[in-house]
């Protein structure tokens, strides 16, 4: 990538003082992601203007205003800012030690329908660095169900690193359900099912009259902030995120949320795949880990490679996420995600959705983020090749139009570790 | 080092198959070493060249427009294709526009211990019952019908080193298997190769232990460490006194200093799980202090702040290309960490699994510790990092003689991959262990599939291994 100053007033402290109203212009670029989010297309060698946070205009002869900065992609790929369907950014800054991580209560405290994952955001969290140098701009974040069938409400926020980190808060409410929720709930299914129905029961009965809610309030059934904290599943102003695998697990979900009116998400979702007309004729998205083709519990023996590839030709909404490794502090692996869904029969557009426009689709925020056009928020990410190959990686990232520091902790200590001769000082000494 | 005589008699006994030797005197009653003998026996295959392939041997050559000749199980000639004369009884198959890489060997792996269904019922990986349990074998935990080998036969995996976990100082003994479905363990055992020993630093001992009587601190580890070994030796001493004196009874045997003290004499290699260059440090002191060799710090997520140190000793470091933060230990990663050790003369890197599904594609996992040291300068050729996966697994696993490398003499433990195995849309097609075609991603008669998973409902994919 060759980078040019157009400006001569833009020296290098004027730029920093003067981020937020850079104007710039991405040159030779091989945009991917434009057109329209059902029918995603590609753009060759065309210039992407970016101004006051927006893409302003993009095409092979748009005119580049006089102040921009022009970065010429050198016909590179630029993608829209990567978005992390489910995660937990900013809940957990050390996965296993219980000091560093709030995903989840330990114990059942009792109003986990009513947790925040908000409350839990630590805005200042290494992952977000390391994830935003890889391209990753935008993420959900969810909180866990702990010991109870509800994680709380999750919220989507930006990878800038500046004041307001959100971007939407309760967006959805995390449910457990299948093997998951059996485990909580008495190791059983039925258990589980059950006990989510008085729990919408509880919420309708709130939402008709709070006051006799808590009149002829009786043990066992949900706490009045609790019951409240579902309502917004029953107005439709929050979405239900349920994580569930089997096939037969699935088609009772879609069931009941079609009983209460509910949004469904599904997640984890391993045998989707079987029941793929079924939920592409509920119009519910699923997020699905693409590599996860292991029967852990027999409501996953249908797991395959293949289940992306089969979701999107019923035409369902896909995204992608891992539950492990690349939850939270590998984000940036998503697209290595999406690259082995390609390489087993996904189109390329179709898994290049699933971690941008997907989520975007599937969090209320596609008028915004996923797609490269005109109008459209500048998250923007110019990679040195491929975006999904392996070895790519990104060289400059906008969100909302700035462009991005690539630093972060991981490379400050390669550098300080590179050279391992004894120096004047100790290594602490070193940046 | 210092091979002490009673182990490397041992050896020798199960070499030859005698129970004992000496001449003439009373004769030592000595143990078997090998109670669970390995049973594998090279499926058949005939005599062919793949040809005309870009070739990476894992000895850090590439070889464009190559050819592979197997004959018998084994590689009997590598070479360029204008090199090599056709030889009549040799079946030739086109390999144009392919790769060849040697099978992929994963040094850290827990399939058939922790194995799919993850069930409580299935959960055999981790003996968490004291400190010290290095007398448990992981082969007695291996469930061979875990449909995870079968996968990981499609990412192209021909070896793997099964260990126990991580929760004790002493694990217990590792097990190195060819990865060929069979109705027993015995009957995937690697053949003539090393015992290892587990051993783990750090956090999850003293997590485990730390309010079931200790140790409940990293100095409380090394003092397990050290009693640990000092046992032994004083164990081993008292063998090798009835080795040479064999008169009245033989030492009380006990299986924990057995296996520790078949480190000590270095017939059994040791698989150290270390992620913090301070530990990687002590952990070298405390092995000069008794005399072995660690032969791999595994998840040594700092291994780049003491490269210099294992090279020095010789020591490979087993770790991922990208994972962190997971636990504090894993908090300083760099995906630089692979680049960095190499970078040091002598560096030996290995990128290891520990991960059902990251041991289906190691390749991957290479190639982007590859991409992220260029990323930092430093320059990495395919032909190098190959070895990350195949020779350097191997030298650390004590199979290298055999497997790791294309070279003639070895097993033909083969990948044809359909195409650059450093792509993320690249798949191994063929996978051949000792020559058999064990894997073939486009013949669903040559893809297993494991009793678990037979005739259930949704195996539709492609047919076992693939899927």
């Amino acid at each position: 990538m060759i980078r040019t100053l157009l400006a001569t007033a833009a020296s290098a402290s004027l730029l920093a003082a003067a981020a937020q109203a850079q104007t710039y212009a991405i040159t030779n670029a091989r945009a991917l992601m434009t057109g329209t989010a059902s029918s995603p297309a590609d753009a060759e060698g065309v210039t992407i203007v970016v101004r006051r946070g927006r893409i302003e205009a993009m095409g092979p002869n748009v005119r580049i205003p006089s102040n921009a900065e022009v970065i010429d992609a050198a016909g590179g790929y630029v993608t829209p800012g990567l978005f992390a369907a489910v995660s937990a950014l900013g809940l957990e800054e050390i996965g296993l030690n219980r000091e560093g991580n709030d995903r989840s209560a330990e114990e059942d405290v009792g109003l986990s329908v009513s947790f925040d994952a908000a409350d839990g955001f630590y805005e200042a969290t290494t992952a977000i660095p390391v994830a935003r140098a890889a391209g990753v701009t935008r993420a959900y974040v969810a909180p866990d169900p702990g010991d109870d069938l509800f994680g709380g409400c999750g919220m989507v926020v930006t990878l800038s690193g500046g004041d307001e980190p959100i971007v939407e808060r309760c967006v959805a409410q995390t449910v457990s359900l299948g093997y998951a929720g059996a485990a909580r709930e008495g190791d059983s299914r039925l258990a589980a099912m059950a006990r989510l129905r008085r729990a919408l029961a509880d919420a309708r009965a709130y939402q008709d009259d709070p006051d006799r809610y808590a009149e002829t309030y009786e043990a066992g059934r949900l706490a009045a902030a609790d019951a409240a904290a579902l309502v917004p599943l029953l107005t439709g102003e929050q979405k239900m995120l349920a994580f569930v695998n089997g096939a037969s697990d699935i088609k009772r979900v879609l069931a009941m949320a079609e009983e209460y009116g509910i949004d469904l998400v599904i997640y984890g979702a391993a045998e989707a795949h079987l029941v793929a007309e079924e939920i592409a004729a509920a119009g519910v998205p699923v997020v699905v880990d693409p590599v996860k083709n292991l029967p852990y519990q027999f409501e996953q023996l249908g797991a395959t490679l293949e289940a992306p590839a089969i979701l999107e030709a019923a035409g369902v909404t896909v995204a992608f996420y891992d539950d492990d490794i690349a939850y939270t502090h590998n984000l940036g692996l998503l697209t290595q995600l999406a690259g082995n869904a390609v390489a087993n029969g996904m189109s390329y557009n179709g898994a290049l959705s699933a971690i941008t426009m997907g989520p975007a689709r599937i969090w209320g925020q596609d008028d915004r983020f996923g797609l490269i056009g005109p109008g459209r928020t500048a998250d923007l990410v110019v990679w040195d090749g491929d975006p999904l190959e392996v070895t790519s990686n990104p060289v400059a990232v906008f969100i909302d139009g700035e462009e991005m520091s690539l630093e972060n902790r991981q490379k400050a200590l390669t550098e300080r570790y590179r050279d391992l001769t004894r120096g004047d000082r100790p290594f602490a000494y070193r940046d | 080092m210092g091979r002490s005589a009673w182990t490397a008699g041992l050896m020798l006994a199960a070499m030859v198959g005698l129970a004992a030797c000496g001449d003439g005197g009373p004769k030592a009653d000595l143990p078997n070493p090998d109670p669970f003998p390995s049973t594998y026996e090279p499926y058949p295959s005939d005599a062919f060249s793949l040809v005309g392939a870009t070739i990476l041997t894992g000895t850090g050559e590439r070889i464009e427009n190559g050819v592979v000749t197997v004959s018998g199980g084994r590689i009997v000639r590598v070479g360029a294709a204008d090199d090599v004369r056709q030889v009549q009884g040799i079946t030739e198959v086109d390999a144009a526009g392919k790769v060849i890489t040697p099978g992929v060997i994963d040094i850290h792996s827990h399939l058939g211990v922790y194995p799919s269904p993850s069930f409580d019922s299935t959960s055999d990986g981790n003996e968490a019952t004291a400190p010290n349990t290095a007398g448990v074998w992981a082969e007695n935990s291996v469930w061979p019908q875990d449909p995870g080998f079968t996968r990981a036969l499609a990412g192209g995996v021909t070896s793997l080193q099964i260990l126990p976990g991580s929760a004790n100082l002493f694990g217990g003994r590792s097990v190195v298997l060819k990865n060929v479905p069979a109705r027993t363990v015995q009957a995937m055992k690697f053949p003539g190769a090393p015992y290892g020993m587990k051993m783990a630093c750090g956090e999850n001992p003293k997590r485990v232990y730390g309010d079931q009587g200790g140790p409940s601190t990293r100095m409380g580890n090394m003092r397990g460490y050290r009693e640990g070994f000092q046992a032994a030796k004083e164990y081993a001493r008292g063998w090798t006194k009835y080795e040479n004196n064999p008169e009245g009874d033989p030492p009380a045997r006990d299986l924990a200093n057995e296996t520790i003290a078949g480190v000590l004499s270095g017939d059994v290699l040791l698989h150290m799980h270390c992620y913090r260059a301070d530990e990687i440090a002590q952990i070298l002191d405390l092995s000069k202090e008794y005399g072995f060799k660690v032969s791999a710090f595994h998840h040594a997520v700092e291994a780049y702040k003491v490269a210099d140190l294992l090279a020095e000793n010789d020591v490979c470091a087993a770790i991922w290309a990208d994972w962190w933060g997971f636990k504090l230990e894993a908090y300083d990663a760099t995906p630089a960490n692979a680049a960095l050790v190499v970078a040091q003369p002598g560096g030996c890197a290995v990128i290891h699994s520990d991960s059902e599904l990251g041991i289906q594609r190691l390749n991957q996992e290479a190639a982007k510790a590859m991409a992220d040291g260029a990323r930092f300068g430093i320059d990495i050729e395919p032909e190098q990092a190959i070895a990350w996966i195949t020779a350097n697994p191997a030298k650390a696993m004590g199979i290298l003689d055999e497997t790791g490398t294309i070279e003639p003499g070895k097993m033909a433990d083969l990948v044809v991959w359909d195409g650059d195995p450093f792509s993320v849309y690249t798949k191994a097609e063929r996978v051949f262990i000792d020559g058999a075609l064990m894997y073939d991603a486009n013949d669903p008669a040559v893809s297993p599939r494991t009793d678990f998973e037979l005739g259930q409902r949704g195996n539709g994919g492609t047919g076992g291994a693939g899927q």
